[in-house]
């Protein structure tokens, strides 16, 4: 979090992370292509030669004024794949909110398991945990035909109880209300920080 | 919340007289190395603030991508053995070169010069610029109070009103 008292301005990280080809550049994609311009930045994605998201995508949201007051979020999304490990605990830095975006596919459980894990080592190696941090969960892909149960997904997945929103990432469902709950869980998180 | 100045969980703060402090240093430093723009961002990937003709040029992404560059040659700076981070990261084109450099463990400066302004010339007025700027920041006061002020329960009830509006029907 970054306020910049002079101009009013309040800057949010929030990070997309997840297994490769969970959806994570697809939400932010669907962000974009949504969102008026004059609330959204260019959509930023550096991507290998096979469109895998090779370090990060960007985008950033002005969400208007409220009470003066300028609140923005930078959203970045994660490279999946495994051995870009690295860059994940790089893009992690500074984060404020992460929407953890679930492959909901059977066969990509221990895909989702692996960066669960990982996500969790490298909160704790920088003094968080999910048990604290404001975080969602984003079953994705909730439209393909050999997928877990949400009772399943919950059971594996969910040890902390985070908010958790079902979603057709593609055709957008699920990709706003998953946006809106990370951002006011955020701010709520802060709050009570401050308290 | 312990700290103003940033890392994981921590909020960095900047004060009204500490944001005209860094811009005032900013515009001796473009002034002096007639740079095309120079940008002073956190390490999280934030813009602060930026001085120069930046007509066409997205200060926020540069930002974003000039943080996460900057954290990735320190990580490769740790792989090759080096034991401090890179001193400075330089991007020659051909006619725009770009120079990188921490301040601090929070910020950074990103200047984007013309390729007929000597390096040497760049590197040794940001490097002044620099110092001033640290024993700035190094001088911040703390400003949690300042935090819980800014986002007061009106403010959050205010902002999902607004994000309500904005994602309608998206």
């Amino acid at each position: 979090m970054f306020i910049n008292w002079a101009l009013q301005e309040i800057n949010l990280k929030i990070v997309y992370y997840g297994p490769g080809l969970s959806g994570k550049t697809t939400n932010l994609n669907y962000i974009y292509q949504k969102l008026d311009p004059s609330v959204r930045s260019d959509l930023i994605t550096l991507k290998t030669k096979e469109d895998r998201t090779i370090f990060f995508d960007f985008l950033q949201l002005e969400i208007g004024k409220i009470k003066n007051k300028r609140p923005k979020f930078s959203l970045y999304t994660i490279p999946g794949q495994s051995y870009y490990s690295e860059s994940r605990r790089i893009i992690l830095n500074g984060v404020d909110g992460l929407v953890f975006v679930v492959d909901s596919q059977i066969n990509r459980m221990p895909n989702n398991l692996q960066i669960l894990k990982e996500l969790e080592e490298n909160l704790i190696e920088s003094g968080r945990t999910l048990q604290t941090f404001p975080w969602v969960i984003q079953y994705n892909k909730r439209d393909l035909s050999e997928i877990e149960s949400i009772e399943n997904l919950q059971r594996k997945l969910n040890y902390f109880n985070a908010p958790h929103f079902e979603a057709v990432a593609r055709a957008g469902q699920g990709v706003f209300v998953t946006l809106k709950a990370v951002i006011n869980h955020v701010i709520t998180h802060i709050q009570s920080k401050l308290v | 919340m312990e700290s103003s100045k940033g890392g994981n969980g921590q909020p960095i703060i900047l004060s009204g007289e500490m944001y005209r402090s860094v811009t005032e240093l900013l515009s001796e430093l473009l002034l002096k190395t007639k740079a095309r723009v120079i940008i002073f961002g956190d390490m999280d990937g934030h813009a602060i603030t930026q001085k120069g003709n930046t007509t066409g040029l997205n200060v926020n992404t540069l930002a974003a991508l000039a943080a996460g560059h900057y954290a990735a040659t320190a990580e490769m700076a740790k792989i090759v053995g080096e034991t401090n981070r890179f001193k400075f990261i330089f991007h020659e084109g051909e006619e725009m070169n770009m120079y990188s450099c921490n301040v601090g463990n929070s910020f950074l400066l990103l200047i984007v010069f013309d390729i007929s302004i000597a390096l040497g010339m760049i590197r040794i007025f940001t490097n002044r610029t620099i110092q001033s700027l640290e024993k700035f920041l190094e001088s911040q006061q703390q400003m949690d109070d300042k935090a819980s002020e800014f986002l007061d329960i009106e403010f959050s009830t205010l902002l999902n009103k607004e994000l309500d509006k904005t994602f309608n029907n998206l």
